[in-house]
């Protein structure tokens, strides 16, 4: 392609104002054409992934390797298939894809495959068994919680349950497992169950139906996949004591994290409910650095390594035990043990803080944030 | 508002004939060739059969689905259980085929799928047509049933669809030169033309023109009705098929997205919401103009915020694109524009001249002039009472199966707040929404006006209640810029109130994202929070100001000039404007009260939750629709009282709090919803035609 057909067709784009960012214009030879599918831009979750990828990609030990190109399908796998297509049209080296569905994308996965292009899935997982995958274990993410929470009641007592997105795999190994450790405790009983789509906002709507009919008082503990802050929040204002709130496990929210540390722990920036209060919690999470662990295994691959199609992270589990503070969140610190951020630097409380990896020393919470690679 | 335009005249020669009455169709097409073109000159490379065959498999999808769309918005109605059968064949297929018969049978399982959508179709077009209900709320109670229903089959992703259905759809008709995509498109396009000319096509067209007129002359407009859903469920089965064939297995959540965009491509295809006009073919191009966007999005690499900015406003230009005519609303507005300078120049306008009272004088007969009795109250408000009534009846019908099943309902002061909590959201969102439903449109740009109100104010807040002050009317008048950029879309462009309010919702999206870089920072102010959670004698704050707001709503529809505007607009548009009624500035005023809404619920969700999220709004764009019609509103607007819809509100809302208090699973809630909002609607049928 010349430089003046370029030209012309910038032109006829810039006449068709239908985008500012046109087709960029030096490619470097040797980089490695990479593809980041996405699926709904909108959460915070999406986000950070989406930020720490692209801090993986701008890193100075990959910047010369790497030429990415970032896409968002929405919610809508047709749309993904779609995409997908087109960016082995567009002639991806390999593919990284948050997958909507794990089995919709597995035949464009792989007519991908056959075109010689490798395609990475981080955090949910594709069923096609030439693409990559790189996530947890989703039962083992049901089974502990839910083994941790029955400790805590004894093996007694009556219990919430707040669920994801029905109908996803994820959801589905996550409750079945959880299900299966709590139905070997016959006194523990689950009194009501909400789907709460992985949302703090569903989360706060559904609990308050369910507690329209019930009282605080007649429940012992809530096994939630994402809301315990939202839990913790009500019942402070339910009039609940700090030293009375029931034990919830749950998601790796910033938010839950900082209501995990030592009530009248100093911290900058909090204010109720985004502050310590000592809320007997355990909060694991799906961790938003699979998309750039994913990316820097794809370069690997494409680099001519061996990279095992399944990559199984390490479940990233705190409870009140494990809670501390970082001062700045820097790779090193979190690599020392820290694990919460300080409100002055996460302002929103449903961020989340399983950012850490022992295998991307290269991005830490700048990475999440605003996707600044590490130093 | 193509309904705004008088009749276009009729053009002499049949050539121009045939071009006017497929003009909607033609303009898709010449949309889609230059969007074929920009592909073909923006990627690298030329356009080969490769790429033409993955084009043509991409949309097909949706393609079909919409066809289907496409038959019952010509006949007067409406399908929101479209995107439900899609992913309800698929799981059919892909629980029912058996992965080790090699040589399952093609032809029979798109016979099975297309029986499941025609089933589905003939439920619809049962309590649509036999038992004359709404559309619109007979379809989403079906959605949900059959959402329930396919979890039922399947609860999360996985199953074996044949690789020979894939090898069949997705394969080559004519190797090297037509993809078999095209083909089966090519085969519905080729079925409707024989049924368009047959009898049911024509009185297919005539009973969404005019039912009335359709029925005088003699068309058997339920059949007629009752046919349609039936056949647009085939079409949706047909499209549950191909994205079998496409994804090779199953997945409960695959057809549901599919929904908005189908309604974009029949439109984007020229067909008219409301009936009558239009046909499958344009919207064929409709969906893969859609289609196409995202390849070129794609091939541009517009940044990820940009690409729902970028969609919308392409979404715009391209129905823009078809209003270039001299009949078009543009078109009459510029030259209503000039004939209003020329008349100023001339001293002629209305304003100019010096008002006399040019009033008829009715001769009073004062002899013997005895007041009229007033009716009593039941005769004066006896329509209202009938569509109002039946939502408070099953309202107090649910709270005493709440008290049964669950206790504590009736006399616990707790359930009560809650339920009002709760409700306030939708009590709000029905008064813009219902006000917009009043006028015949329809403003689904709800979810991303919340969405973004709530972030911006979340992010301006940032916790300190001093904030407030300023950001609270930042907020809203943001929110009267988005009413009023729909109102001007839909009424000086006369881009119809969907695509309208489509894109704006994507554009908004778009904002939201860049605003907040994917993560919305800040948080809700301590009063703000005390206003949505706190108590004031055992009661949530909010809770008395949806009091006051709901005597306000009355008012403001029930007893001002404005209000009657509105009812007047929506009962024939015509009349109203010839009636002396600003329509354009009525109607931008609506919309901007449907926003302005729309943002006081973005900033309570934002105060109930204590921060903002992306996507908070999502949820409350088809209750929005649904409590509005679930209160007795006519869809097509006219009918409808606001305390009707508050009904609605407190039912749906009160069923919700029902069913979260059992442990039922979630699919056999979804179920029962849609079963009781169907029930709930049962009372609202309409009237026999005469």
């Amino acid at each position: 392609m010349g430089i003046g057909s370029k030209a012309r067709r910038l032109a006829l784009l810039a006449g068709m104002a239908v985008c500012a960012c046109g087709v960029s214009a030096a490619e470097a030879a040797e980089k490695h054409k990479i593809f980041l599918s996405m699926s709904f831009i909108g959460n915070d979750w999406q986000a950070e992934a989406a930020n720490m990828v692209k801090a993986m990609a701008s890193h100075k030990s990959m910047a010369d390797k790497v030429d990415l190109q970032v896409q968002v399908a929405g919610p809508n796998a047709q749309r993904q298939i779609q995409q997908i297509n087109a960016m082995v049209q567009a002639g991806a080296e390999a593919i990284v894809i948050f997958p909507i569905s794990p089995t919709a994308l597995n035949q464009v996965v792989k007519n991908a495959c056959d075109k010689g292009v490798k395609v990475f899935a981080y955090d949910a997982e594709i069923t096609e068994p030439c693409a990559y995958n790189v996530h947890i274990d989703q039962e083992e993410a049901g089974r502990v919680t839910a083994e941790w929470l029955v400790k805590k009641l004894d093996g007694k007592g009556n219990i919430i349950a707040v669920t994801g997105v029905p109908g996803t795999s994820v959801d589905d190994l996550r409750t079945k497992a959880a299900k299966e450790v709590l139905a070997k405790y016959p006194d523990i009983k689950i009194v009501g169950e909400a789907v709460g789509m992985w949302s703090q906002a569903v989360a706060r709507t559904e609990l308050s139906k369910i507690l329209a009919t019930r009282s605080w008082d007649d429940i012992d503990g809530l096994w939630m996949q994402v809301g315990c802050f939202t839990a913790n929040s009500m019942q402070l204002e339910a009039g609940k004591k700090t030293s009375e709130l029931l034990p919830c496990a749950g998601e790796g929210s910033n938010g839950g994290r900082i209501q995990m540390l030592p009530e009248g722990t100093e911290v900058e920036g909090a204010s109720s409910p985004y502050a310590p209060l000592g809320a007997p919690r355990i909060s694991y999470a799906s961790p938003p650095y699979s998309g750039a662990l994913a990316l820097t295994l794809a370069v690997e691959a494409l680099e001519g390594k061996d990279v095992p199609k399944k990559t199984i992270l390490p479940l990233p589990v705190v409870t009140n035990e494990t809670i501390k503070l970082c001062d700045e969140g820097t790779w090193a610190e979190m690599k020392a043990g820290c694990n919460a951020f300080k409100p002055s630097l996460v302002s929103n409380p449903g961020w989340f803080a399983s950012i850490f990896s022992d295998q991307t020393p290269e991005i830490g919470l700048a990475a999440a944030l605003v996707g600044q690679p590490e130093e | 508002m193509s309904a705004i335009s008088p009749l276009a005249a009729a053009p002499a020669g049949p050539l121009s004939r045939l071009l006017s009455r497929h003009s909607g169709a033609i303009i898709a097409a010449v949309v889609f060739a230059a969007l074929l073109l920009v592909v073909d000159l923006v990627s690298a490379g030329r356009l080969t059969y490769f790429d033409i065959s993955f084009l043509s498999s991409g949309g097909a999808t949706s393609a079909l689905a919409a066809i289907g769309q496409t038959l019952v918005i010509l006949s007067g109605g409406f399908d929101l259980s479209a995107g439900a059968v899609i992913s309800l064949v698929n799981v059919v297929l892909a629980t029912g085929m058996d992965p080790m018969a090699t040589g399952s049978s093609v032809v029979l399982w798109t016979l099975v799928g297309i029986g499941v959508g025609m089933l589905v179709g003939a439920f619809n077009g049962f309590f649509i047509a036999i038992l004359r209900m709404q559309p619109i709320v007979v379809t989403l109670s079906t959605m949900f049933i059959l959402q329930g229903i396919t979890l039922l089959v399947m609860d999360k992703p996985g199953g074996f669809v044949s690789p020979d259905l894939g090898a069949f759809y997705l394969g080559d008709a004519v190797a090297g030169w037509l993809p078999m995509p095209l083909v089966v498109i090519g085969v519905v396009l080729l079925a409707w033309f024989w049924l368009k000319g047959t009898r049911f096509g024509t009185a297919l067209y005539a009973v969404g023109s005019d039912p009335d007129a359709a029925a005088s002359v003699g068309v058997r407009v339920v059949l007629v009705r009752f046919l349609v859903y039936v056949v647009a469920g085939g079409c949706y089965g047909l499209a549950g098929v191909f994205i079998s064939a496409q994804t090779g297995s199953g997945d409960p959540l695959v057809g549901n997205p599919l929904l908005l965009s189908m309604f974009a491509a029949v439109v984007v295809g020229g067909t008219r919401l409301g009936g009558g006009q239009g046909g499958p073919v344009g919207t064929v191009f409709g969906a893969y103009i859609l289609m196409m966007v995202v390849n070129i999005l794609l091939v541009l690499n517009v940044s990820a915020y940009y690409s729902t900015i970028a969609e919308g406003t392409i979404l715009i230009l391209a129905v823009l694109a078809g209003s270039l005519s001299h009949g078009s609303v543009l078109a009459r507005q510029f030259r209503a524009a000039r004939a209003r300078l020329t008349a100023w120049r001339a001293g002629m306008l209305p304003s100019q001249i010096d008002r006399v009272d040019r009033r008829l004088r009715i001769a009073r007969d004062s002899a013997g002039d005895q007041p009229v009795p007033r009716p009593p109250f039941h005769v004066r408000n006896a329509e209202t009472l009938r569509y109002a009534l039946p939502a408070y009846i099953c309202l107090a019908v649910v709270v005493i199966v709440t008290q049964i099943w669950l206790g504590r309902a009736i006399f616990n002061v707790t359930y009560w707040n809650s339920l009002f909590v709760l409700s306030s959201f939708l009590a709000i969102l029905a008064l813009g929404q219902g006000s917009v439903i009043l006028t015949g449109g329809l403003d689904l740009s709800v979810p991303w006006t919340i969405g973004l109100s709530g972030i911006l104010l979340a992010g301006m807040v940032n916790g300190s209640d001093a904030a407030l002050a300023y950001a609270l009317p930042t907020v809203l008048v943001i929110a009267c810029f988005i009413g009023l950029a729909n109102g001007i879309g839909i009424v000086f462009l006369g881009i119809s109130p969907i695509v309208m309010t489509l894109a704006t919702n994507g554009i908004l999206q778009g904002f939201a994202l860049l605003y907040s870089q994917g993560t919305p920072a800040g948080f809700s102010s301590p009063m703000l929070r005390w206003f949505m959670t706190g108590k004031l004698f055992a009661l949530t704050p909010v809770v008395l100001f949806m009091i006051a707001f709901v005597v306000f709503a009355v008012l403001l529809l029930g007893r001002t000039a404005f209000g009657r505007r509105i009812y007047g607009i929506g009962n024939s548009l015509r009349a109203a404007q010839l009636s002396g009624i600003a329509v354009g500035r009525t109607l931008i005023l609506v919309y901007m009260l449907s926003a302005v809404c729309a943002a006081i619920v973005g900033i309570m969700l934002t105060g109930f939750s204590g921060q903002a999220s992306l996507g908070m709004g999502d949820d409350y764009l088809l209750p929005s629709i649904a409590v509005v019609v679930v209160g007795g509103a006519l869809i097509t607007g006219g009918r409808g009282h606001y305390l009707g819809m508050l009904g609605g509100v407190l039912l749906l809302t009160a069923l919700q709090m029902l069913l979260a208090g059992t442990t039922l699973p979630y699919a056999t809630r979804a179920i029962l919803y849609g079963l009781v909002v169907l029930g709930a609607v049962m009372a609202l049928r309409e009237r026999r035609l005469q």
